[in-house]
């Protein structure tokens, strides 16, 4: 089963161009709320199921952080 | 996402929603203007002309509320590790839109939360108002689908991240001295004069500003998610602030239900749209309420802390322009003005939405 990973992002048009990306490279995807307990940011972030090395190549310039999530709702930072 | 932790995020909103809108009447209660226990852009207005920078003398009162609720939001970010100096995201262009939601705020008479709590009280004429904040909104939202960004912010120095909330200080400091340079309503004067003690306003600021960074209290944002996720969770705070102010008002006699005679509001029903209609699609292109920039700009977010600046010089040009409404009703020069506002914001969701390679 694959591993699930959320990318926030400075605005919204950031997340919504990884979240293109993730559609045309055929990861599961979807645009939501960035998760409070990952950021006191109110903005939209991208969860994700796929390679993270593959997105991170993405070069998105406005691509803040990527963490995958974990049991219970954590989540471990891995860019 | 972790079902029991969107659980208790959620309940965590509410129960803050609950307090702040206790809060709110309590304000009243203690000597703030009806149905204006808490109002960011009555209230950063009301600062502006304590400084001197219009010459309402109706509306001259430097509001701890608004300095406690910076301060609030500064320390529990310090306290959680969430200081993070920000800027650098088109501080210009969110200076202009800031002063354009300030213009469309003051031809309503209010901002978001306090058309939420006006609608608490009985003023059904926050219904119109919530009918053009949503299609503003709305407005809003489709540029955000076809690409509108301001561009990424930066980390910045903790200096330049502090100089907001240090500023708030010297603000509060102003209050307590109030030396003659500082002006204040008189008595019997106009709203201004009308306050609660100013430690109680600073703690209730305090208090509001803790809970609202901690459960990111958005009305636009709330909104937003609703109709771009179909998620309730952060809308469901202002709506537990409704349903508290409305039990509140109820229980200590201050529920006052219809559209004429209302506490610092008119009946045009066309204008109080358009003004909150203006407000909502500005808050959205500056990504969050009035409330929400205030939040950010304790958080390190200097970018927000130009936008409260914004929203000020906005206060300052609505009064000395003549363009903010009375209980007579909105002005003409208002009304041109929320027309321009509309043109300006729509050309500057236009210039920043020209789709990106990229972009969904």
């Amino acid at each position: 089963m694959k591993e699930a990973y959320i990318a926030t992002f400075y605005s919204h048009f950031g997340a919504m161009a990884f979240h293109k990306q993730c559609k045309e490279a055929g990861f599961e995807s979807r645009i939501m709320p960035v998760p409070r307990t990952l950021s006191s940011s109110c903005g939209t972030c991208v969860w994700f199921k796929g390679d993270p090395g593959q997105a991170c190549s993405w070069e998105m310039e406005e691509l803040e952080q990527m963490v995958k999530c974990v049991n219970k709702g954590g989540y471990k930072k891995i860019m | 996402m972790n079902d029991s932790t969107t659980k208790k995020e959620t309940i965590l909103i509410i129960a803050a929603g609950l307090i702040i809108g206790a809060i709110a009447v309590g304000l009243v209660f203690f000597g703030n203007p009806a149905n204006m226990g808490f109002c960011i852009a009555c209230f950063i207005r009301d600062t502006t002309g304590a400084l001197g920078f219009h010459s309402a003398a109706a509306v001259q009162y430097i509001r701890p509320e608004i300095v406690g609720l910076v301060l609030g939001a500064f320390i529990l970010a310090l306290v959680t590790k969430e200081f993070k100096p920000r800027g650098g995201s088109a501080p210009v262009t969110r200076f202009v839109i800031a002063m354009f939601v300030m213009i469309g705020c003051l031809m309503f008479l209010g901002c978001p939360f306090r058309m939420i709590l006006r609608l608490a009280g009985g003023d059904f004429n926050a219904l119109f108002g919530i009918l053009g904040f949503v299609g503003g909104i709305l407005l809003g939202v489709v540029f955000l689908k076809k690409g509108y960004t301001l561009k990424r912010s930066y980390s910045m120095q903790k200096t330049e991240g502090t100089i907001f909330t240090v500023l708030q200080l010297v603000i509060l400091a102003l209050l307590v001295a109030a030396p003659a340079f500082i002006h204040f309503t008189e008595t019997d004067g106009g709203p201004g004069a009308k306050h609660a003690a100013i430690g109680i306003s600073l703690v209730a600021g305090l208090v509001v500003g803790a809970l609202a960074q901690r459960t990111r209290l958005c009305m636009v944002g709330g909104i937003r998610d609703v109709v771009l996720f179909g998620e309730w969770k952060l809308l469901s705070g202002f709506l537990a602030i409704l349903v508290a102010a409305f039990i509140g008002n109820a229980i200590l006699g201050f529920w006052n239900p219809g559209f004429a005679g209302q506490p610092i509001a008119h009946t045009d029903g066309l204008w109080n749209a358009l003004g909150m209609a203006l407000a909502g699609f500005g808050c959205v292109l500056l990504g969050g309420c009035p409330m929400r920039q205030l939040v950010l700009a304790g958080e390190g977010n200097t970018d927000s802390a130009v936008t409260v600046i914004g929203l000020a010089a906005g206060a300052a040009i609505a009064h000395n322009f003549g363009l903010a409404s009375s209980a007579e009703g909105p002005t003409a020069n208002g009304k041109a003005a929320v027309l321009v506002g509309i043109v300006v914001l729509l050309v500057i969701a236009a210039c920043n939405s020209i789709r990106k390679k990229g972009a969904a």
